[in-house]
């Protein structure tokens, strides 16, 4: 099938470029790079949150409005593995214990199969469990022990933290304190309770005919997970030391990870337990995921409070010493500059280069994903018709899945990647979810490439529009220069989205009805 | 279905709210130890303060109301609904202060604003559908949003702080007349409910309500779906707009969060928790939400919005219908349950089958 060349598409880009050429020309050759580049920087960090947004809306016709604070989310998660690596620490084998308990749901199915009850008692015994497990985990959660920063003490608050992290200078912290009963007991107890949970659940969801196994193979997820956790809280002090005194450059790469880990881990948890019975209720769904949004946010207001604050940038991009700032590239590795001379003016190295560079590898990358790969080619074709593919024999509902898992992941990795140039605060999440909203709107909500395309145009007007807040624009044939407040940035962008939509209802690349 | 009712027997239920809701300052001025002459006289103070929570009932229920017909009845997913509430609330603040007019000239300039604003939407109809029509509606709002919080205007919108100091006509003011007002605004929200049940019954209504269930169908069977949705999208602004003007009158400020997605949010939460497409779950929703949240303030402080949020949540996956939605599916259970129960006691013939 050959494609129709959308000519209104190609119109619109042109007018754009020629309305960035023609904004250039008042500028200093040096302030339209780094303004450029600052545009390139913002836009590949919306494309980050809008690239899953745009995979989830394809495939699962799901808007996913959390996807501005699982953006969010990844960012604070980054903060508190490069900042409090302790609390990092104490709190994993916690996490890992209570997935163990869900792990074993080939067990728990099993079980409720075996037990002699009609389907009415199998649900009440299931709600009783559920109940216990309640009772369980107000009894052991609290008295698991963390240490943790405090909100009320200023010296112990995660700006000051943030702050001498900043320095270089680590507060030095108490381990935490074990509160009645010992922190093995309360782990352990924590397997109990998600144990418990799990197997309400599957009471409550028992379901006759099915076919029941317990194969070796499938205890290996719930042994590594046990191993794991009992390991970690084992050598608790060791760990956290190790990490306490790493290389900041490996612990921030081990920040991201856990963060897109995290991510993906959130997704699949919010697909699998809530946005999959909701599929016969599409507008329900957007409901949800607004709901979820809202919830996160306040989350992360109560755990992490109010205040702004930053991820410190890893050694690799702070140097300031002899040396800097940097002429060539080879000084960047050599001194660890923060910034480098170009045409005259200061890059900052970390934000208007690795950003952009990191965002088009994972361009780059995710495209080979959907080009190259069976999964991709499923998804493609999910996209075009899932019914389609189903009925092929393929399982979606796990692609599904997956894809909703990915996409999160990719939003936590625009936020713990963006948060040393942008900062951490409440409202990152529903600042970056409106970028991307309105680049997909741009680019076209299906369209992988449309993403792309629309976070870049974001990207750019927005630092265009703080450029000319500094220098004015002047009005042609009148003395007038008009200077757009900061407050008008987002609408210029907002403007362009409902001119494109106007024109082209489907955005630039979007899939045409 | 109801054509053979007489307008009291149709309208019961609102009817009795109306009165209800008329006498229950004056039951709440006894309880407080205030004579029925001093609550007329504005003199109560704890009545006076629950007049007040329920004049901001009225006008979220109103607001509701009119999400509910786009939203509920019309299935226009518009996440910029708050933008018609928005601009009444900003041109009535903005022409009683700046321009110092009275109030019959500012409700005509009202009337003008939601007819263009609603033609503003309107141009956009046509063209875009679905996903993209919600996105255009919030691209749309949160301009407005940008432009009232923008320092540009200070003179005239207050940015960030709010508009201040709006000068109130004296037979109005919500400090000193407030039983006047809380009467204004609860007929206000009565004849606004009636009206909405009427349109939705009539006609015009059903076509609406086949727009929200297949829209092409609707097309196929020779309606012009896109005058259809003016009609609706009309109406709503201009309900919306009322209850801005409502919202000035009374609030000492107008805050700019008025104009902000989280407002239209809220509209949604109500009609979600009361009931889709039921009037009457606009004005239930609007009670549950703004009594539990003042309750949580109370109880929790600053953490109330998350357990709003968690309520929200459940009440998508598990009462889908809402309060009044689910009571009315409850009702016809319950109904059936006691038929089945005289059948099987031999009271009442057993229905013929088939029917």
């Amino acid at each position: 099938m050959k494609k129709k060349i959308n000519i209104t598409g190609i119109l619109l880009i042109a007018a754009f470029i020629v309305f960035l050429v023609l904004a250039g020309r008042g500028m200093e050759p040096r302030d339209l790079l780094i303004t450029t580049l600052r545009g390139f920087s913002v836009g590949s960090v919306t494309f980050l949150v809008a690239a899953g947004f745009s995979l989830i809306f394809g495939l699962l016709d799901v808007l996913n409005l959390a996807q501005g604070t699982l953006y969010m989310i990844g960012a604070y998660i980054g903060w508190t593995v490069f900042v409090r690596p302790d609390t990092f620490i104490d709190i994993t084998p916690l996490i890992l214990f209570l997935m163990a308990g869900f792990a074993l749901g080939f067990l728990w199915d099993y079980l409720a199969d075996k037990i002699k009850l009609d389907a009415k008692k199998k649900k009440i015994l299931g709600w009783a469990f559920v109940l216990l497990s309640v009772v369980l985990a107000v009894l052991i959660l609290p008295r698991y022990p963390i240490a943790m920063w405090e909100l009320d003490n200023y010296s112990q608050s995660p700006i000051s933290f943030s702050y001498m992290a900043d320095q270089g200078i680590r507060i030095p912290v108490s381990p935490a304190e074990t509160k009645g009963i010992p922190a093995m007991v309360a782990l352990y107890g924590s397997l109990l309770l998600s144990a418990v949970l799990a197997f309400g659940l599957a009471l409550i969801r028992y379901k006759e005919n099915r076919q029941h196994s317990l194969h070796w193979k499938k205890w290996r997820v719930f042994g590594i997970l046990i191993i794991l956790g009992t390991l970690i809280m084992a050598f608790n002090t060791p760990l956290t030391d190790w990490l306490m005194n790493m290389n900041t450059n490996w612990l921030f790469i081990i920040a991201a990870v856990i963060a897109v880990l995290s991510g993906i881990g959130l997704g699949a948890l919010m697909e699998t337990t809530m946005i999959q019975p909701l599929y016969s209720r599409p507008v329900y769904q957007l409901m949800l995921t607004l709901g979820l949004g809202t919830i996160g946010m306040q989350l992360v207001k109560a755990i992490w409070g109010m205040p702004e604050f930053v991820i410190p940038k890893p050694e690799m991009f702070r140097g300031s010493g002899a040396g800097c700032p940097a002429t060539t590239i080879k000084d960047v590795f050599t001194n660890h500059c923060s910034t480098i001379l170009i045409l005259g003016g200061r890059v900052r190295v970390y934000d208007e280069i690795v950003l952009p560079i990191v965002g088009v590898v994972i361009l780059v990358l995710v495209w080979l994903l959907l080009k190259k790969t069976r999964i991709g080619m499923i998804i493609r074709a999910g996209v075009q018709d899932s019914n389609m593919v189903e009925a092929l024999g393929i399982n979606v509902r796990r692609v599904f899945t997956l894809v909703f898992a990915l996409g999160a992941g990719l939003a936590a990795l625009g936020g713990v990647l963006s948060a040393p140039s942008y900062g951490l605060s409440v409202s990152m999440g529903e600042k970056f979810l409106l970028n991307a909203l309105i680049a997909l709107a741009i680019g076209g909500l299906t369209s992988y490439p449309g993403a792309a395309l629309g976070s870049l145009m974001v990207g750019l007007i927005q630092q265009f529009m703080i450029k000319y807040g500094q220098i004015g624009i002047p009005i042609p044939f009148t003395d007038i220069v008009f200077k757009p407040t900061p407050a008008i940035i987002p609408a210029s962008t907002m403007l362009l989205m409902v001119i494109v939509l106007l024109i082209l209802p489907n955005g630039l690349l979007g899939r045409q009805d | 279905m109801n054509k053979n009712k007489s307008f009291l027997s149709r309208n019961k239920g609102i009817l009795i709210f109306f009165a209800v809701m008329l006498v229950l300052p004056f039951i709440i001025g006894l309880f407080e130890g205030s004579n029925p002459v001093a609550v007329w006289n504005n003199q109560g103070t704890f009545s006076k303060h629950l007049e007040g929570i329920g004049i901001e009932i009225f006008i979220l229920a109103i607001f509701a109301l009119s999400y509910d017909l786009l939203f509920g009845v019309t299935g226009l997913m518009s996440f910029g609904h708050t933008m018609f509430f928005a601009v009444a609330a900003y041109t009535t603040g903005i022409a009683l202060k700046t321009f110092g007019l009275p109030l019959w000239q500012v409700l005509l300039i009202i009337v003008g604003t939601s007819l263009v604003q609603a033609f503003l939407f309107s141009v956009v109809l046509p063209r875009v559908r679905g996903v993209t029509f919600t996105m255009v509606t919030l691209g749309m709002a949160s301009m407005f949003h940008i432009v009232v919080m923008s320092s540009d205007m200070i003179k005239l919108t207050g940015a960030d702080v709010g508009l201040q100091g709006v000068p109130k006509p004296a037979y109005i003011d919500p400090t000193i007349e407030r039983l006047r007002f809380y009467a204004i605004a609860l007929l206000i929200l009565v004849l606004v409910y009636i009206f909405y049940k009427r349109f939705i019954d009539s006609p015009t209504g059903r076509v609406c309500v086949s727009i929200r269930e297949n829209e092409s169908r609707a097309k196929m069977l020779g309606y012009n779906t896109t005058a259809f949705k003016i009609v609706v999208m009309l109406i709503a602004s201009f309900t919306a707009s009322i209850a801005g003007v409502l919202h000035t009158l009374y609030q000492p400020i107008v805050s700019p969060t008025i104009a902000d997605l989280g407002y239209t949010v809220t509209g949604l939460l109500i009609v979600l928790i009361g009931g889709i497409a039921t009037q009457s779950g606009a004005i239930v929703g609007a009670f549950v939400i703004k009594l539990l949240d003042l309750a949580l303030r109370g109880i929790m402080k600053d953490s109330a919005p998350l357990v709003t949020g968690v309520v929200y949540v459940i009440f998508v996956l598990f009462v889908p219908y809402g309060i009044v939605g689910s009571l009315k599916l409850g009702g016809l259970k319950i109904k059936q349950g006691w038929q089945m129960l005289l059948e099987r006691f031999g009271l009442k013939k057993a229905m013929p089958k088939g029917e």
